[in-house]
């Protein structure tokens, strides 16, 4: 069952995305960010992880789990170190993202032109 | 502003183009077309140079001039810098580098004219080129993004068009020019052109009308430059609202350079400067020179913004210029 509502959940948010950008001005970067702030917010008040408790995988997949993963760093940090572990946090649980992002990028510049 | 000419020839015309032009509907019509879009060279930028010099080349060899006899290159595109045209026309006669966005075609063919019906030059090309990935790119997003586009959007077609205009009698001459004006209707949407330019193109062919009395039953043929298929229909119903014009022999070049079925890829239609260019140059030039059509009113729209500005929350201006071209009896 996880299966299917991981499926149902990831659509559903490509799903939102592509109503936005057929109907309003909004460009795939205003998308992008907005979608990072949603996830980050439904984290704050703990709902994006009972999301995931759900849906699974389908949920850490669309760009929403790396606002989760920016509170639960600053979060888990900010209980060590206080206020400034906020800080310190936020990119502890999205450093992985980040820098494979940037590793695999370099690589595949190497190998591949860009295309139409 | 209307200025009419006795004395200017179209001679000769060339396109290359790159692999989405060839398979639509004008494909035979373009002199070389390239099956990729980096027509053989190491970058986008470098393939629109290389795309520059071989319509170029093409027109001179077609003319049997040689790099001596052009008196003067007039041309335009949308890098930056409008470096396409003065790296790929390097060493071939005096330079004008122009930048009217996509109503580059004309704008280059209305100056050519100028100086020729002056007496000044002799001979002159218009030369104009435009290439999909440069000028998403420079206007909208890097090329590795892969942003999805809405269906209002527009293609910039790939590809370099030039036109040999001389006081040389031909069958085909240049009538009159109405120059564009700078209009604003606060648009500010860079995925929707057609919305952008149609103003000026309603604005352009009202006030050519009204300079040389006519009405648009003069014309066989009239046709905007890169609007797209929402763009045409802008123009059309606003003709018939505001100043009740039917509009029957009307077109849009951006329309016809694709099949707008099967190239589903192209959205509302073609764009860019070259867009133009290749639709006049190739087609329309043919059916001129079999007097298939006799009097054609071209009208080039260009969108006038930088992306810089347009993240300052400034609007999106057009302009659009107008040629009208005569089959000699």
């Amino acid at each position: 069952m996880i299966f299917l509502y991981s499926f149902l959940f990831c659509g559903f948010i490509c799903l939102i995305g592509q109503i936005i950008l057929d109907n309003t001005k909004l460009t795939p970067g205003h998308i992008t960010s907005m979608f990072v702030v949603i996830g980050a917010f439904l984290d704050t008040f703990n709902i994006y992880d009972s999301i995931v408790k759900i849906v699974g995988g389908g949920a850490l997949l669309p760009i929403t789990s790396f606002g989760h993963s920016l509170i639960h760093g600053a979060l888990s940090n900010a209980h060590e170190n206080g206020i400034i572990g906020l800080f310190m946090g936020m990119f502890d649980k999205t450093a992985t993202g980040i820098v494979a992002v940037i590793v695999f990028s370099f690589f595949f510049t190497l190998i591949f032109k860009p295309r139409d | 502003m209307t200025i009419y000419y006795k004395n200017v020839y179209l001679n000769n015309t060339s396109c290359v183009t790159g692999p989405y032009e060839k398979k639509g509907p004008l494909g035979k019509y373009f002199d070389k077309s390239y099956k990729d879009l980096y027509c053989g060279e190491k970058s986008f930028e470098k393939g629109e140079i290389r795309l520059v010099k071989d319509s170029l080349n093409i027109l001179l060899k077609k003319s049997n001039l040689s790099k001596e006899n052009i008196d003067l290159i007039v041309g335009g595109d949308l890098l930056n810098q409008i470096t396409a045209s003065t790296y790929g026309s390097l060493g071939i006669g005096d330079f004008i580098g122009v930048y009217g966005a996509c109503s580059s075609s004309v704008l280059s063919m209305i100056i050519i004219s100028n100086f020729i019906e002056g007496g000044f030059i002799n001979n002159g090309i218009s030369l104009v080129s435009s290439h999909n990935m440069t000028s998403e790119k420079q206007f909208r997003y890097p090329t590795e993004y892969g942003a999805p586009r809405p269906s209002s959007s527009t293609f910039t077609a790939t590809g370099s068009g030039c036109l040999l205009l001389s006081n040389n009698k031909s069958n085909i001459r240049v009538e009159s020019s109405t120059l564009g004006r700078i209009i604003d209707l606060e648009e500010n949407d860079p995925n929707d052109m057609g919305r952008v330019m149609a103003p000026s193109a309603i604005d352009t062919l009202k006030r050519h009308l009204d300079d040389t009395n006519r009405s648009v039953d003069y014309y066989d043929l009239i046709l905007t430059g890169d609007l797209g298929k929402y763009g045409l229909e802008i123009v059309k119903d606003y003709m018939k609202e505001e100043y009740d014009i039917t509009l029957n022999n009307y077109n849009d070049c951006g329309v016809m350079l694709y099949d707008l079925e099967k190239q589903r890829d192209v959205h509302a239609g073609g764009s860019g400067p070259v867009c133009s260019a290749l639709v006049i140059y190739s087609y329309i030039y043919e059916l001129m020179k079999k007097k298939k059509l006799k009097r054609v009113l071209f009208l080039a729209t260009g969108a006038l913004f930088s992306p810089l500005l347009l993240y300052q929350k400034e609007n999106i201006n057009s302009i659009c210029h107008a040629i009208s071209l005569e089959v000699v009896e």
